[in-house]
């Protein structure tokens, strides 16, 4: 009897979520259920259709599939590698492969990503071998040093491989593991296990998204069978994200023009489908019904329509979809075109409108951060001095070659090195600055003036909870003090395009604050 | 949990009633250099402990380092007999001989006779065969440890034709290719064309004799390029940020410094050869033409 478990329907959602945690409880085994498939598709010798089954839910992936095949499914079989690039299809051929083809089999799985230390790991393989019985017993007994480890877990082993069943151990996304504190031990361990353990109906697969030579270390330990999973061709990508869409006709004329330009950016089969979501709604806004588009004038169209969104869409990696310029687009109708590419920007997709909102004292703190960090020192009374008049002298010395030079050093150096560090002082003076300048715009007191105003103080006074929100939210970060004197130095995290946008949006502000000023005065 | 010195009060009890009532032990020790890193308290410990009269007792150490033995401290080195035994790895003859030894089925197995008869056959035809002498010398070339060997074998026998259930030349040369596998030219072939830009940058910043460059210095390069050629792959900041944080999950650049300030200004280097991207650039079939030009530019100047 040949009844095999349905593979699941390789849908996008699924396909894309291939590399990302969340996907892997998924393929947690929970014991009774699996069994009762697994058991009704025991009893005949593997015949062609559950291998033919499996290729098929497996789309281009169909010569890594052969090859596990061929290295997993007799057992005893020398550990296995699989490596290769992020949403490659690693895990889920690799588990498709072994529950759908190998009948009388125990898998354990586990997620090296989703453990945070050796011990959880050991915790994790040891209760999926049903090794240990009552929750309070096992606490006190969990393993906390490798060799206590090695001998439980072979402890467990040897009972289930006496009943007969070959044993499966997966550990995935191994390459988190050299981040881990005694990480290096932990990986010997690992590849160690086919030799400690001595048991030829365990079979070891390691899924790693890094290549093998992250792995050579100096003991001796068997080497396992490598299989590489390669990214996927402009064809296999176009393959896989066709698979399963309600207007496949539709969908392939699509992708046709709008492939391509995203693949030279980007092979990741999640990536891409994120970005081709919206964008062929986009492209099939024109057509009332989704039917298939048979004449070459609609593809004509239709792709004329969606050019600029895809020429936006492959100048950013996530879209903020504003919710102003979605409102424009619905009321404007044959007038979208145009108003979609001044809303977004124009071919550079850039937005000149700030996406968030802050508060007046953050956006001044912003900007004086930003000042400070990009400007030496030296610079401040230059640029702030109440006469402002101290660029003359400097206009009138030429150019010369070796200054020119020294600009063009100096240039690589701040691109080298980076926005500087300023203590909390600077900051708050060149606040103080720029919000007295500002005052000024509607109040008609001299610029000398620096003393807070009445309007002032409410600006001021929380200015420093601004200061930690703005480090919170990783604007400015904190760097290591300095240690002449021991105050904290900060450093501004943002670049010249927000910082623009800052700026005019305060602009915007202000004259709005002016107006209001007017209309009450 | 009993300290360090019970316990070697408790091994050196133990060692003497088994000498007293004639029993010999034996410690093996294996990766003997892990246990030769630090202090070496429990190698001197050990040692010592057999110094007594009544203990008989023998303490062999296994590992893969020549020179385990030249990394005692003193004062183990001093209890220590000196003898070493070198396990070489075989010669070529011996591991082919190992090999028909491996494969080859006994005449007494529960498989039916014809076949075992005809499978021997074909084996020992296989291995008179010139080609096969190829193979194991391009196999020993590299690496002629037994493991590895054992390794091919088992890649040999998963090829073996599903049908007829015989081994065949082409079993072996199609484990042969599957052994000799590169990681980081399969990665370069599997990268996207503004990924591959961002080698090509990195690589020009180099030859310029740059000692350290970093993301930001990569994209000044990266525009200049698209100013003098005017491709179609100029795109913004954001992407190529991504593109090079995909560079950096394949390992294929790092960063050059251990912690620091933030991703765009970190230095960084590249972790494969010009001639490995060269390479992969002429394997490539997407590739602009603009990217062989702008390496290859740089070769002759």
């Amino acid at each position: 009897m040949s009844q095999t478990v349905t593979p699941r329907r390789t849908t996008r959602s699924s396909a894309s979520a291939l590399s990302s945690v969340p996907a892997a409880p998924k393929y947690r085994p929970k014991p009774s259920p699996r069994r009762q498939l697994l058991v009704t598709a025991a009893a005949g010798p593997k015949d062609y259709d559950s291998v033919g089954e499996l290729l098929d839910a497996l789309p281009c992936r169909r010569a890594q599939a052969m090859d596990l095949i061929r290295l997993l499914v007799p057992a005893p079989a020398l550990p296995l590698m699989l490596y290769g690039g992020a949403a490659t299809g690693k895990t889920r051929t690799l588990l498709l492969a072994l529950t759908n083809l190998r009948p009388s089999q125990r898998l354990v799985y586990a997620s090296l990503r989703s453990l945070p230390s050796p011990r959880a790991l050991f915790a994790s393989l040891l209760s999926q071998l049903g090794a240990t019985s009552s929750s309070t017993f096992s606490r006190q007994r969990l393993p906390e040093k490798p060799s206590d480890f090695i001998s439980a877990l072979r402890n467990a082993l040897t009972g289930i491989v006496s009943q007969g069943e070959v044993v499966y151990l997966v550990f995935d996304n191994l390459d988190v593991v050299r981040s881990w504190d005694k990480g290096d031990q932990l990986l010997t361990l690992l590849f160690r296990l086919h030799d400690l353990l001595q048991l030829p109906q365990v079979v070891l697969v390691y899924v790693s998204s890094a290549t093998p030579d992250a792995y050579y270390s100096m003991t001796g330990s068997v080497e396992p069978n490598y299989v590489y999973f390669s990214d996927y061709t402009v064809d296999e990508a176009r393959d896989i994200l066709i698979r399963g869409h309600p207007n496949p006709k539709l969908y392939s004329s699509f992708l046709s023009v709008a492939l391509k330009p995203l693949f030279r950016v980007t092979r990741r089969v999640d990536e891409l489908s994120a970005v081709l979501e919206p964008l062929f709604n986009r492209y099939s806004e024109p057509l009332g019904d989704l039917k298939a588009v048979s004449d070459e004038g609609i593809k004509r169209r239709l792709f004329e329509h969606v050019q600029p969104h895809l020429a936006v869409a492959l100048s950013e990696t996530f879209s903020v979809p504003m919710r102003a310029s979605m409102h424009e687009i619905k009321d404007s109708g044959s007038a979208g075109k145009g108003s979609a590419k001044r809303q977004l920007g124009g071919r550079e997709g850039l937005s000149t409108e700030l996406e968030f909102h802050m508060s007046m004292s953050a956006k001044y703190l912003l900007l004086s951060a930003f000042l400070s960090s990009r400007n030496p020192a030296t610079l401040d009374a230059a640029l702030f001095d109440s006469t402002g008049g101290s660029d003359n002298r400097k206009r009138k010395r030429k150019s010369s070659q070796a200054s020119l030079d020294m600009k063009d050093t100096m240039a690589e150096e701040m691109l080298m090195k980076g926005p500087g560090t300023f203590p909390l002082e600077r900051l708050l003076a060149i606040f103080q600055c720029i919000t007295s300048v500002s005052e000024d715009k509607h109040e008609v007191e001299c610029a000398d003036n620096k003393e807070p105003e009445s309007g002032m103080t409410d600006l001021m006074s929380d200015v420093l909870l601004q200061l930690s929100t703005l480090c919170n939210s990783n604007f400015l970060s904190k760097s290591r003090s300095c240690p002449l004197e021991s105050s904290a130095r900060y450093r501004s995290n943002i670049d010249e395009d927000l910082a623009l946008k800052v700026s005019i949006s305060y602009l915007s502000t202000v004259r709005s604050l002016i107006q209001r000023h007017w209309h009450t005065a | 949990m009993a300290s360090s010195d019970d316990n070697t009060e408790f091994m050196i009890d133990m060692l003497r009633e088994c000498g007293l009532a004639h029993k010999t032990i034996i410690f093996v020790l294996e990766e003997f250099d892990l246990f030769a890193q630090g202090k070496q308290r429990l190698l001197y410990s050990l040692l010592d402990a057999m110094q007594s009269l009544t203990s008989q007792a023998i303490v062999i150490g296994v590992s893969c380092r020549l020179d385990a033995d030249q990394l005692l401290e003193k004062r183990v080195r001093s209890r220590f007999s000196h003898r070493k035994l070198i396990f070489l790895p075989s010669s070529v003859d011996s591991l082919q001989r190992l090999m028909e030894h491996l494969l080859m089925l006994p005449e007494d197995s529960h498989l039916p006779t014809k076949y075992v008869m005809e499978y021997n056959a074909r084996v020992t035809s296989i291995f008179s065969d010139k080609k096969f002498k190829g193979i194991l010398n391009s196999l020993t070339d590299s690496d002629a440890t037994t493991s590895h060997i054992l390794r091919f074998l088992f890649r040999v026998v998963s090829y073996m034709d599903m049908d007829s259930g015989l081994l065949s030349m082409q079993s072996f040369m199609n484990a042969l290719s599957s052994m000799r596998r590169q990681p980081k030219m399969d990665s370069l072939q599997d990268l996207s064309i503004l990924e591959l830009y961002i080698l090509v940058c990195m690589h020009r910043l180099e030859d310029k004799e740059h000692s350290s460059y970093n993301f930001t210095t990569i994209m000044k390069e990266y525009k200049s390029v698209q100013d003098a050629y005017r491709t179609s792959d100029n795109y913004s900041h954001t992407v190529c940020f991504r593109a090079f944080e995909h560079l950096l999950d394949r390992e294929l650049i790092s960063f050059a410094d251990k912690k620091g300030k933030a991703l765009e200004y970190r230095p960084v280097k590249l972790l494969i050869s010009s001639h490995e991207l060269a390479q992969s650039l002429k394997l490539n079939t997407t590739c602009p033409a603009v990217l062989q030009k702008l390496l290859d530019r740089e070769r002759y100047m």
